[in-house]
Order: C-alpha cells, then structure tokens, then sequence
C-alpha cells in the first residue's frame, strides 16, 4: 500500500508482503465491501451497465427480427456469436485452473488471485453461454436441446458436439459455482461476524451456511474442497476440449483436425490468465491490494501466458505442417488461405498477439513491469479472440466447392453483441468485488508466515513457500 | 342517353332499364356492388337467396370442365371429378413473340402453381426453359394493372368498349386514316384473321411490329433465300456436327428448349465406344451454348458476319472471297469438318445477324445437304413479322388521331435517336393494352389492363406449324382482357367474349360449324397435330447474291476508343417483359452469376487497357448518347467488344423491377442489335453487384471432371480414377439401405447446358422464397438447386463448365451427425430429411455440409407475401419460417404421391413415375431420378457408365446424387494446330 515498500520486491520475498496479520489482512479485505461506494466505482458500474443493456437491446432486436440481423451468410453459418462464445468459454478456464490445479499441486501463490479469478470464471461461463442460446433460428423452441422424456419419444441427437457442449459448459458452470462457494464460506462468516447492518446479518449468515470456524468445521470443509478440486480439474481440460469438438468432429477443412483439444485447452488457459492479469491488475491498483497480489504473483502468471502461448504457437505451426504432411489438398488450402487470403489480417493479429508478443517475457525486466504486462495481457486476449475468428471465419468461408464461397463481415449488430458481453461481464464482476471478499481471506492467512507452524517471531523467516 | 341518341337519332324509351343501361349507370352499379350481385337488389327472399346458391352450384361444377365460364364461386358442393389436394393438368400454350411453346399446367383447387412442358407440342417436348417455369408467377404478380384507366384514373372496360365504339365509326368512315396499331410479332390462327380483317376495314391505318428481340433478320433472310415467307426448324439430334454463328440455341434463341433436347441427343455417351457431335461457335460474348462449344472463337458482330462470308467462300457457297477474318486454317479444319457429314451437319445463326447472313446461312445449309434433313422449313401464313416502319409514326406523331398498342411496350423499347415517348405524347388518342402499367402505360390516354396467357384463351403456331391452343387455367384475376378481345373490338366494335371469337376461328381450321368432338380433344391435347406444314424450298442464288451485295460490310478494327456495343436478350426478362419477375431477377445469370442487374460485359485485356475494374461504374458514350453502368469483367468476352443485357432499369413499373439494373435501349440502333464506335470512361464510382458466386476458379479440385472424347476412349475410366484416397470406413455402423425404394439422382455434366430451367423450376415446385438483391449480396440466396459456374484455361478464351448442385442425399450425411436436435435424418429410401419443425436453426448442418447446399431463412421471407402470391405456392410443400434450415428434398412430395397412388393400386411404383421438378424441366435429360435399388432402372443404368462419380466421394459421405463426367470432342486437325502454335 505504500511506495517505499514496492521498490524491495524481490523473488525472495515472501508471497504476502507489508508484515500482513491475520487482522490487516480481514481488514484489508472485509473493508472494500463495507465501506460506501466510491464515485470510481459507481462511474464503473454506470459504464458496464450500459454495456449490459445494449446486450439486452441487441438480444432483443435479434430475436424479433431474426439472425439474418448479422453477417452471417450461407458458406459462414457460425460467426462473431459463436467466436464469443468459444472466447468466453476459453476465459472462463483460467479460475478454475488456479483454484483447482494449482491448488492439487500446492502452489500456494494462488491463494491470492484465486478468488477472483474464480469469480471470472462464473462470470465469463455466463457470457459464453448467452451466445449458444441467441445464435438459434429459433430461440422459443431451444428446449429441444434438453433430453426431455416426451410423448414423441423425441431425443436429442447425442452424437451432435452441439450437444456434448452443452452438457459440459454446463456442467462446467455448476461445479465452478459449487467450488467457488464452498471458498467463499469461511469469509462470509468473518463478513457476517463484522457486519453492522441487519440486512447484512442475515444474509451473509445465511449464506455462511452457520461456520463458526471450529477444527471439526475445517476438517471437513478441507476434504470438500480437496474433493471438488479433484472434480473441477477433469473439467478444466474437458470443457474446451468438448468445445473443441464442435469444431474437430466436422468434415471442414481448417476444422476437422485432431490437434484441436489440447490446443484449445492450451488458448483456453492463455487467455484465461491474460484476463486474470488485466482485472488483477485493475483492482490490485484501485483498491491498494500491492501487498497480497505481488508482484511474485503476476511474474508467475507471465510465466505461465508466456508457456501456453508458446504451445498455442507449436499448434499453430503444427497445423500447418500437418496440412501439407497430410497431403490433403483441401486442407493445406485452408492453411494458405488462412495465412494469405482475404482474412490474413486476422490471422497475422493472431499470431503477432498470441505468439510473438508473448515473447517479451523472456525478459525479467519486461516480466516485472507493470504497464507491459497490462497491454501485453490485453493484445493476447485480442488475439486470442482473433484466433477463434479465423478459426471458425476462415474455414467457413472457403471450403470444398470454391463456387460457394463468400466473404463475411460483422454488421452493427455482431458488434454490439461482443461489447455488449463485455458490458454483462464487468458489471457482475464489478458487483461481486462491491459485495463479497475478492480474495479470499481465510486462504492468505495461511501462507501467512504467522500462519506457518515453524514461524518465529518478528525479523524470524519462516517457511513459507 | 347521349350515346343512345347518337346511334338511332330520335330514340325512345323502351323501360327504365334500357336507360339505366348506360355506362354511368353500369358502372355505379358495379362498384358499389360486386359484378352480378345486381340480382340481390330485389329485397331478398328466402326463395332467391336459394336461387343463387343453387346457380353457385351450377357454376361450379362448370369451373371444372374447362368451359368459358364466367363467374368465379368457391364450390358449395364439390364437382364430381375434383378431388381436393388432387391437381390437374390443362394443356396450354405460351407465346415468345413469334414462338410457341406447348405446356400443361398444373392446377390446385382452380389455381394454376406450376408450369411443365407439353410432350405432344413439338417446341416443347415436355419440357421447359427458365421463362416458362416463371410465367406461373406472372399470373400472381400484384403489381399487374388491376383495371382499366383512362387519363390516369380509374375506369370501366364498357367504358373503353363505348369509346371505341364512336371511334369505330368514325375510321370505318375514313378507312383508317390516322390510326395506327403498334404490337409484337406473332403467328397465331386468331390473331391473324383479326390482323387481315383490320387491314381490310382500316386499309389506311397503320400497323406497326416492335418486337425488341426480333426474328424479323431470320425471316427476312429466309424469305429472300427461299422466295417464301416460311421458317426453319432445326434438328439438332441428327447433327454431327454443329456450326452456331451467334446463336444461343441452348439459352436465349427462341428455340432453346428444342435445341438443348436434341443436341442432347446427340451428344449423349453410354461407352466408350459412342461418338459424340462436335461443337464450332463464333459469337461476341460468352452464352450457355459457348460453354458447351468444342471449339469457340470469339468475334466482335462485325467479324462474325464478315466470317460468314469467308466461311461461304471456303464453302464455294459465295464466290466474292473476302478477307480472313478467322485463321484459315482453323477455317480449313472447320469446312472439312462440315463436308464430310453431308446432311448431317447444321449450321444456325442467331437472331442478332443480318437478313443477309441467314440467307447465307441457308445457302451453307443447302450446300452441305443439310436443307430437308437436319434443317427443315415449315409455311407459316399466320406469322406477322414485319410491318410499317416506327419511325414513320414518329414522324407523322402529331397527324395520327389514334395509335392502339396491342400487348408491347414500344415507349422503353424506344432505341437511341428515337423518343418514341415524346412522339407518342402527341397523338390524340393513345391506347395501351398491356400486363403492367408499363413506360408505355403511363403516358396512354387508355389503358386496358391484359389478361395473363394463363388467364385467356387463344392459339398460336409452332415453328413447324403446329397449331396450339391457349385455354384459361382460372378467370382472369383482374378481369384483364386478351389481345384478341382488344383486337376483335377494335376491328368490329362487337364486345365478343375471347372464347367465341377462337371458335370462329376453330370453325375455319377445323371446317365445321360445331366443335364439338374434335375440339375437346384438340383443347385436351392442346394441339391440333393434323397440321403441319413441311415444305421444301430451294436456294435462289441471284436473290442471295444481290443481298449479300447490297449488304456488303467494310471492316471495323476496334480499339479501345472503338469499342463495339453487342445487345443481348436478358436471362432475366428476356426483352423486359418479365422485368417484374421475382424468381427470374434472382436468379443468377447464367454465364455472369449477376443477380437482380445487368452490367457491361468487358473482356479481362479490354477492361485493363480501359482500367476499368467489375463493379466500377462507367460511362458508356457512343453517337452522341450517354449511358452510366456498372461495368463486369468477364473472361471469354471478345476484346473491344461491350456486351450489354436489354430489358432492365425501370422506374414506377413494379416492386420487383423498380431500380434493378440499367436501361440499355439508351444507346441501342433501330435496325441492328450492335453499334459501334463507343466509349467507355470510368466514372470514379463503384456499384454493388450482388453476384451469387464470387469465385469462378475450380482450384484445381477434381469438382467438375472432365476429359477429351479421346482422352476418355483410351482411359474410359478416369472420372472415378481421378481421385486417390485411403480405403474408407465409417466411423457409426451404417445403415444397409438395401431393402424398398432407395432414391438416386444422376447428372450428366456431358448435356447439361447450365440453363437455368432447373433452378426456377425447383423454386417454383418447392416455395423457395425470393430474398431481394441486398441478401443475395450478403450470400443468402434460398436456391435449392444452383447452378456453379468455373472458367477454366485461358484467362481471355477461356473454357466454361456448369454443374447444377443440390442436396446430394449423402448416406453418410456429416449433416446428420452434427445436429443437435436431430432435426435433419435419413429415411430408409436413402432421403436426407428436413424436419422444419423440429429444427432449431443452429446452423451447424450447413457449416458442416461439404457442398454447402442448404438454405437459412435468416429472415421471415414470406411473412410480406401479398395474397396473390400466396396463391402460386404449392399446396404440397411446406413455407418455411424464419429460423429454419431448408434443401433440396427430391421432391418428396413428389415421391409420396406417387407411392400413395401406387399403392391405392396395389403395386409397386414403375421406374419413371417419380420425376423430381428439375428433371422434369431439364430440356437436355441430363437429370434421372430413380430407384438404385431396382438394377433395371434408367438411374441405376445411368450410375454404371464408366464416366459416373460423386463429387467428394472420397469424404466418404456416399452422396446419392452422382454425376457423369464432362467430355469435349475438339477437332483433332486443329488441336494439332494449337499445339504445334503453342
């Protein structure tokens, strides 16, 4: 929270820096949702909410008018609708890795950005899943999706990906919620114990579902949360890869390719960190949170951008090679025409965005500052929205028979969708950080090194990593 | 009263009613009432109300047979031989101008849907083109004129009918001095004895033939070659070889349907072992015939003539050689080419060439033995080609008291230098009968709204002179009148119902006062077969000769800064009539793909000499007229040569023609369908084409397969061969399909000649919905079947394929397997089927369909029809909704009634009964629909030739729908030649 401390940072220093207690900590955290709303936040919000009505003013637009309000045409069935999709879908992968992954492997410096990058995942689940319900001809009869028992004995048609990935952003969403709430308990019972209101009693003593915080209470909620940590990871690789598969089960070349589930797996978690790091970035500086978001923290998620948008660059390279190794004439022409058709301003903002931008962070330096990482975090999520786009636009729009194809482009209405998402997307984010622990406490408490059994007493370094 | 005291002078009441029985009077009585609702003004008792429902009754059983009925009534009780969801066939005629094409007429509950052609008519054949397939909708087009109009408002027809009568009159007295009737050609019984009997009551009175695609050169010519007005028929299936001078006989000439029948004929391969006819073509710029061409050339239209004069010369046909034009030697290879198959070679030119080129043309034909076996010529004494000339009542505009123009448009077909419309302006009395409120309409005194072929009765002569009869499939919607109404009372002042006029007519042909017997089955045949008319003639030399001279052509060498201008009939509206045609504006052109505009053709080298790119709007200038349009680059186009479709760029004609395209007639001579010494200058300005197919390369894709007659004898197996892939398993266990019917479609690439009937008959069969230029140019074009289109070869000459594509019915749909609602399935006949209400609208099917033939309605297309049109669709076929996915079904429909039917009659179907709408309107066969289950079917047989492949066969997709390979039959001489250049 304070300059003289910020220049000391070093990769020794312990993860919570400023000689953190257990009770700054609280303090720290419990104090953003009790205090009044700021003017900053309230011009935030005013701005996202608007966003969120132009999404809910597109929606409805396009549901009295029909999908024929976009650029869609008749080679390019799929386009910025599901580009967002798949791009918030990819979004929504980092939460749940830093939770539950890094949690498996005991990498303790999640315990600050954990929370919130959980948060985003919900958060961006809920706007990847706007879009599979709009972009239907017919959005009233879209229950036909759920296998309802019926007179008919109608099912729907399981070996559809469309399906399949319906079934697993959902299942996705639930135990992503289910995992982000059982985090949240213990801190909503310290919120419930500080409240001072009536309305906050009650409802934060409702949702704390009575923790008193006793040694039995943590035992199990322990295991619980070992267990649906060991639920969530399958996930984490499935869910894109289920997505992928829309995709990689087609007879599309450009699409029909089975490198398609770890590298999506692989973009998903790129981008997924590139969006923890620009929102951890924005709230590390609005609400003075230096000393437990550190800059230990945001070097490690370098790292990790900078190794998954090296994968997503061997994929890249991989298909390419693959293409003509196939000697598949269709395919190697995707490729080409990817690289050098009429949407290779799409592909080469992919690959400088997602493949040579990330390269900076070989630099300590350029690791280690602030403004690079925040630009850096957001042209790798341009980029990898651009990757979705060429990977659906593109091949649609030149496949087997060159007599249909067809140039798409978005009209105001595929635009005002995108921003609009964005809009849906900041204002729950900016709601949750106003109303509930954006990290979570109880967790930062025990990498404290108050919190380590072998901690001595002040000027003592303990084991903390 | 005035009327009644001009007639018999001093004149007294018989009873009110005569003197309510004037016009005024007539016509309040009308509008305020429903025609023959005049009866319901007595005070209504239950005894008359009976009355007239029991006459209902009456009526409506007369609706069923076909007599010329008069009131329309929905049935109270229903005619015993109509059964409801049944449709019936009425044969039929429809006129182009001179031509008539037979067709039979499919009728829903009284209403006529869909157009097929009538097998017994010898310029149909059973078959169609693209313009028959669309008149159905022509009858339904609410922006026809609705009632007749004098100085802009609202009238009655007795009105006009009590006009004319004064003005009958008043020319009887001065035999017609100051009148004049303008009309197209035409060659019908009916129409012919009213034209004799107008000369003969109105000898001074003028009569003017404005035909914008005219045969009158083709006529002429004959005439002056034969010394008799007669026309020729040419059969294309007993010719070897074919030399076409500008003639589009698979596309736009009026004999298209029985010129894509039999040279299909004649280019159909079983084996390796069958030969095949070969192709020559000269012509300007690319046609639907040029793409079929063994060998082309491209002229500009003062080569082609001055190359039929060097090819007459080689010929020994003309002695006054002239100048090479065409490289001799190609020359050489083409004349021996033609004289080694005496009689059974065919040389055409198009309606564009001069009287002197068709005589020409003749002579060729009489020379090579053609004339009398591949060519025969038929008296015509009812055709009315030529007439006085247009400018002379241009000239004497404002002498003439009446000008009555008889179904044709002359205002727009008004040419450069003319101004037909000021001209028109100052005549006293201008009457118009036509379909729309047309250029023409607008500026009449009189307007008579024209009655629909569909909605008439009539007669007209085939091209062999057969004659056919036109009979009404439902009473005219608007209560327009026919030519032949119009026509009658302008010449005898009697308001004669159509039907009796026919018959004395009928009465003549037919030699007997009562038509009884003969006449139902001539009207149920739709012609009367006794009649044909094959004459021979013989060349007269010296009358060729002193044409030829007196037609003699200097050469023009064009440049960039003489270019010529070529106009050519429009794929769209033909000469403008069906300008207002939504299903033919849409479709794409064949050879351009444009949709709902006409552009100027330039050639690649041309357009980059002039920097003129597609879609940049240029100026056109030549003789002193300018013309802004949007310029199309188009491969194979002869250089310096501009090619410019007519009958587009209306203003206040109709919600479909208004503000598609540019009027060309601008800059168009009188006398000659090319001009030039024109300029082009780009204007700086782009314009939106919406073309359905932006990419005309195949890629080097093995798409279209195709190979040389030779090629393919000595590897008969190459279309299948073409292709190398890895053996092909299915990933889901596969359905057998080898019990019951199991469909199949087969297209033979070798005859179709990509023109377009096809795809406006599926539209018309299926309800497929027209979307308007601005979706077609974002690619939303709702065509079930399309017609691809690839150059391939030369960027300048190149070669041009077509391959109809549809919904090829994959056993292994990749559809199928994606949808998530299983919306789209397989029967156990092998159909891809659309459930339309089950689908969701996800898209998914067509993103993962190789062939990228399904439909979106991104939009509710159909949601604004008016409710005529409503009434063209077919009872039998869904209309989608937005949201849903649609394709090609093979007309199941189709297939169901006829398994219904089969099934009533405990049988199985016979191979032929299930004829899909495409392949009933294809005029070159190159569709078979059958059972593949069935080894003794056509489809089966069809699939076993050694040319057959699927198209991406080796996704393993299985299509159903398989096509035989294209073969092109080059003369080996001047392959040779072309090598040995090259």
């Amino acid at each position: 929270m304070n300059k003289e401390t910020e220049a000391v940072y070093d990769y020794q220093v312990p993860l919570i820096t400023g000689n953190q207690t257990f009770s700054s900590i609280t303090d720290r955290i419990s104090s953003i949702t009790e205090s009044k709303t700021t003017k900053e936040w309230l011009l935030l919000f005013g701005l996202a909410s608007s966003l969120m009505l132009l999404l809910f003013g597109s929606i409805g637009y396009l549901v009295w008018e029909g999908t024929g309000i976009w650029g869609l045409n008749n080679p390019v069935g799929w386009g910025w609708a599901i580009v967002n999709f798949v791009f918030w879908v990819g979004i929504g992968h980092a939460g749940t890795l830093i939770s539950a992954v890094l949690f498996l492997f005991r990498q303790k410096w999640r315990t600050s950005i954990n929370r919130f990058a959980e948060a985003m995942t919900l958060f961006a689940v809920i706007c990847a899943l706007v879009f599979p319900g709009i972009h239907v001809g017919r959005i009233w009869v879209v229950y036909y999706f759920f296998p309802i028992p019926n007179q008919m004995d109608m099912w729907p048609n399981f070996r559809s990906p469309l399906l399949w990935d319906f079934f697993a952003v959902g299942t996705y969403f639930t135990v992503s919620l289910l995992f982000w709430y059982t985090g949240l308990i213990p801190d909503l019972a310290t919120l419930r114990d500080r409240a001072k209101t009536k309305i906050r009693k009650v409802l934060f003593g409702i949702f704390s579902l009575g923790w008193r915080g006793g040694n039995k209470q943590w035992k199990h909620y322990e295991l619980a949360y070992l267990l649906l940590a060991g639920l969530s990871t399958p996930l984490v690789l499935s869910v894109h890869s289920v997505v992928s598969t829309d995709f990689a089960t087609s007879v599309i070349p450009g699409w029909h390719t089975t490198i398609f589930p770890p590298y999506f797996v692989a973009g998903a978690i790129f981008s997924g960190f590139a969006m923890v790091m620009t929102l951890a970035l924005i709230a590390r500086r609005v609400y003075h949170l230096e000393h437990i978001i550190t800059m230990t923290h945001l070097e490690n998620m370098n790292k990790i951008i900078m190794v998954t948008g090296m994968m997503v660059g061997y994929s890249y390279s991989m298909e390419f090679f693959i293409a003509w190794y196939s000697g598949n004439p269709y395919e190697a022409y995707a490729f080409i025409n990817r690289a050098f058709g009429e949407y290779a301003w799409a592909y080469w903002i992919m690959i400088s965005c997602n493949v040579i931008i990330p390269q900076i962070f070989w630099s300590r330096r350029l690791r280690r500052s602030i403004p690079v990482m925040f630009i850096a975090s957001i042209t790798v999520n341009i980029g990898m929205w651009f990757e979705r786009f060429v990977i659906i636009v593109t091949s649609l729009s030149r496949d087997f028979l060159p007599s249909s194809w067809d140039y798409y482009s978005p009209t105001f209405w595929d635009v005002s969708l995108l921003i609009g998402s964005f809009g849906l997307f900041f204002t729950l984010f900016l709601l949750f950080i106003r109303h509930l622990p954006m990290v979570a406490m109880s967790e930062v408490k025990g990498v404290l090194p108050q919190a380590n059994p072998h901690h001595g007493h002040n000027g003592h370094e303990g084991e903390s990593k | 009263m005035k009327e009644m005291q001009k007639n018999n002078g001093k004149e007294y009441w018989r009873s009110l009613d005569q003197i309510a029985d004037t016009p005024e009077f007539r016509s309040f009585l009308e509008r305020e009432f429903p025609e023959n609702a005049s009866e319901m003004t007595n005070p209504v008792t239950r005894r008359n109300f009976l009355g007239l429902m029991g006459a209902s009754i009456a009526f409506a059983g007369l609706v069923s047979c076909r007599k010329p009925v008069q009131k329309i009534v929905p049935y109270v009780k229903a005619p015993e031989d109509m059964i409801p969801g049944i449709p019936k066939y009425y044969a039929s005629t429809a006129t182009l101008g001179s031509h008539a094409y037979g067709v039979l007429v499919e009728s829903h509950g009284g209403r006529p849907t869909k157009i097929e052609g009538n097998e017994k008519h010898p310029s149909s054949l059973g078959k169609t083109n693209a313009f028959l397939q669309a008149e159905v909708l022509n009858v339904y087009d609410p922006d026809r004129a609705k009632s007749v109009s004098n100085e802009g408002t609202d009238a009655q027809w007795s009105d006009f009918v009590a006009f004319w009568k004064e003005k009958h009159s008043q020319f009887t007295e001065s035999r017609g001095e100051g009148l004049a009737v303008i009309s197209g050609e035409f060659s019908s019984p009916t129409l012919h004895r009213l034209y004799e009997t107008f000369k003969s009551v109105f000898p001074k009175a003028s009569w003017v033939i404005d035909e914008p695609v005219s045969y009158k050169n083709v006529y002429q010519g004959l005439e002056t070659a034969t010394g008799k007005r007669v026309r020729a028929k040419h059969h294309f299936d007993k010719a070897k070889v074919v030399l076409s001078i500008d003639n589009d006989f698979l596309g736009l000439e009026q004999e298209s349907i029985t010129g894509n029948k039999g040279f299909a004929k004649g280019r159909k391969v079983e084996t390796e072992k069958d030969e095949m006819n070969r192709l020559y073509i000269v012509e300007s710029s690319f046609s639907v015939t040029g793409s079929m061409s063994d060998h082309r050339k491209r002229l500009s239209q003062n080569q082609i003539e001055r190359f039929v004069r060097q090819i007459a010369s080689a010929l020994g046909v003309l002695t006054n050689a002239s100048e090479n034009v065409v490289d001799p030697a190609w020359v050489n290879a083409l004349v021996k080419d033609l004289k080694k198959n005496p009689g059974k070679s065919i040389v055409v030119a198009g309606h564009r060439q001069t009287a002197a080129t068709h005589s020409i043309v003749f002579a060729i034909n009489e020379s090579l033995s053609n004339n009398g076996n591949t060519v025969t010529y038929h008296s015509d004494p009812y055709l009315v080609h030529d007439g006085d000339s247009i400018a002379d009542v241009i000239k004497n505009a404002s002498k003439l008291d009446t000008v009555i123009v008889l179904g044709s448009n002359p205002v727009y077909n008004s040419t450069a230098g003319q101004n037909f419309g000021e001209a028109y302006k100052k005549i006293k009395n201008r009457i118009t009968l036509s379909l729309y409120k047309d250029e023409t309409a607008a500026l009449s005194t009189w307007h008579i709204h024209q009655a629909h072929f569909l909605e008439s009765w009539g007669d007209a002569v085939a091209v062999d002179g057969t004659i056919s009869t036109i009979q009404p499939l439902i009473q005219p919607l608007y209560n327009g009148k026919t030519n032949t109404e119009v026509l009658n009372l302008i010449t005898s002042a009697e308001d004669k119902d159509c039907h009796d006029i026919l018959n004395e007519t009928w009465q003549d042909i037919l030699k007997t006062k009562t038509l009884a017997k003969n006449w139902r089955r001539i009207l149920h045949d739709g012609v009367h077969a006794e009649n044909k008319s094959l004459i021979t003639v013989k060349a007269d030399g010296q009358a060729i000769n002193n044409l030829v001279k007196s037609s003699d052509i200097s050469a023009t060498s064009l440049s960039k800064d003489n270019l010529e201008i070529v106009f050519y009939p429009s794929a769209k509206t033909y000469d403008g009539r069906y300008v207002n045609n939504g299903w033919l504006q849409e479709a794409p052109d064949p050879v351009t793909k444009i949709s709902w505009d006409n552009a100027a053709l330039i050639s690649p080298k041309t357009a980059e000499e002039l920097g003129v790119k597609t879609r940049d709007l240029v100026f056109i200038n030549v003789g002193g007229k300018e013309l802004e349009i949007v310029a199309h680059v188009l491969p194979g186009q002869a250089d310096y040569v501009i090619s410019l479709e007519v009958g587009m760029g209306r203003k206040d004609y109709g919600r479909i023609a208004d503000g598609a395209g540019f009027n060309v007639n601008t800059l168009k001579p009188s006398d000659s369908f090319s001009v030039t010494g024109a300029r082009i200058t780009p204007t700086g300005r782009t314009y939106v084409l919406a073309n359905t197919q932006d990419h005309s390369s195949m890629e080097n894709r093995p798409l279209i397969r195709e190979a040389t007659l030779e090629e393919y004898k000595k590897d008969p197996e190459f279309a299948p061969n073409m292709v190398k892939h890895p053996p092909l398993k299915s990933l889901w266990e596969e359905y057998p399909y080898t019990e019951g019917y199991q469909w199949g479609m087969a297209i033979d690439l070798n005859t179709c000649s990509g023109c377009n009937a096809c795809v406006i008959a599926c539209q018309s069969e299926n309800n497929v919905p027209i979307v308007g230029k601005e979706q077609v140019e974002k690619g939303r074009e709702m065509h079930w079947m399309r017609m691809d289109r690839y150059f391939s070869g030369d960027l300048d000459n190149p070669e041009m394929v077509y391959q109809p594509v549809a919904c090829q019915h994959c056993e292994n749909a990749p559809c199928e397997q994606v949808c998530p609602v299983q919306a789209t399935l397989h029967d156990k006949e092998g159909l891809n089927v659309m459930t339309y209400n089950r689908c969701v609208g996800t898209r998914y099917c067509s993103n993962n369909c190789p062939y990228k033939v399904r439909r979106f309605n991104f939009f509710n297309y159909t949601k604004d029809y008016p409710e005529t049109i409503k009434m063209v669709q077919n009872p039998d076929v869904t209309v989608r909704f937005r949201g849903v996915m649609e394709k090609c079904t093979y007309c199941t429909q189709r297939i169901q009634a006829a398994k219904i039917g089969a099934k009533n009659e405990g049988r199985t179907l016979v191979d032929g009964e299930v004829v899909t709408a495409c392949q009933q309107a294809c005029p070159a066969d190159a569709i078979v629909f059958g059972n593949i289950n069935d080894p003794e079917s056509k489809v089966t047989k069809v699939k076993q030739q050694n040319r057959n492949y699927a198209m991406l066969g080796e996704l393993n997709v299985k299509p159903r729908t398989t096509y035989l390979a294209k073969l092109r039959n080059p003369n080996p001489e001047i392959v040779k030649q072309t090598e040995t250049v090259s």
